[in-house]
């Protein structure tokens, strides 16, 4: 009894100390997301054709290797 | 020089090598220019018969991936050992992701109906029991 108690202090302890990390990555996350979307958004051309490319490039490597 | 502008023996053609030249490149440059302009023209209608501005921006990240696909194709990487690693993991993620709960679902109706039938007979095994000690 005493040493489940012990162990969800320890979880809640490391849940609290952690929660902040992952609430900021999760902002940042977001951020990114929304930077790439816009961005793609706005240079739909340049994206595809460096989506392309880069895809040429792998397939090119993927067959020499 | 004056053989310059002398009539060639050859073609019999008066040609100014300069004025060739300027021309050849004068040429070349609206040739160039016009391969541009129909170049242009080309990805403008295929951008509006493809609709790639309004799929871009419904679909960002789905686009740039069939790019890359399209991409990946071009360069010859579809009958790869990567496309088979690339098609084996696909398979068992779907596998295990369609599959799965289908068969946990029909687990978990076969445990109950299971359970049911025990409950029944457990009941029925029950109330011969009773009859029993009853009768005697």
């Amino acid at each position: 009894m005493e040493m489940t108690e012990q162990i969800e202090a320890t979880v809640r302890e490391v849940g609290a100390r952690v929660r902040p990390q992952i609430e900021e990555a999760k902002r940042r996350l977001s951020t990114l997301d929304e930077t790439v979307t816009d961005y793609i958004k706005e240079n739909p051309g340049r994206c595809l054709v460096g989506a392309l490319a880069v895809g040429y490039l792998i397939g090119k490597i993927a067959r020499r290797a | 020089m004056e053989t310059s502008n002398q009539p060639n023996a050859a073609n019999g053609r008066s040609e100014d090598p300069v004025k060739t030249m300027g021309q050849r490149a004068s040429s070349v440059s609206d040739s160039a220019q016009q391969a541009w302009d129909r170049t242009r023209d080309a990805v403008t209608d295929l951008k509006r018969a493809a609709d790639i501005d309004g799929r871009v921006r419904r679909n960002p990240y789905g686009t740039v991936a069939a790019a890359l696909g399209i991409g990946y194709v071009l360069g010859g990487g579809i009958f790869t050992p990567l496309t088979g690693r690339i098609v084996g993991l696909g398979l068992r993620l779907g596998i295990r992701l369609a599959l799965l709960p289908m068969m946990k679902d029909q687990i978990s109706e076969l445990a109950d109906s299971l359970g049911g039938e025990i409950e029944t007979n457990k009941g029925r095994r029950g109330g011969g029991k009773a009859a029993k000690t009853s009768e005697r």
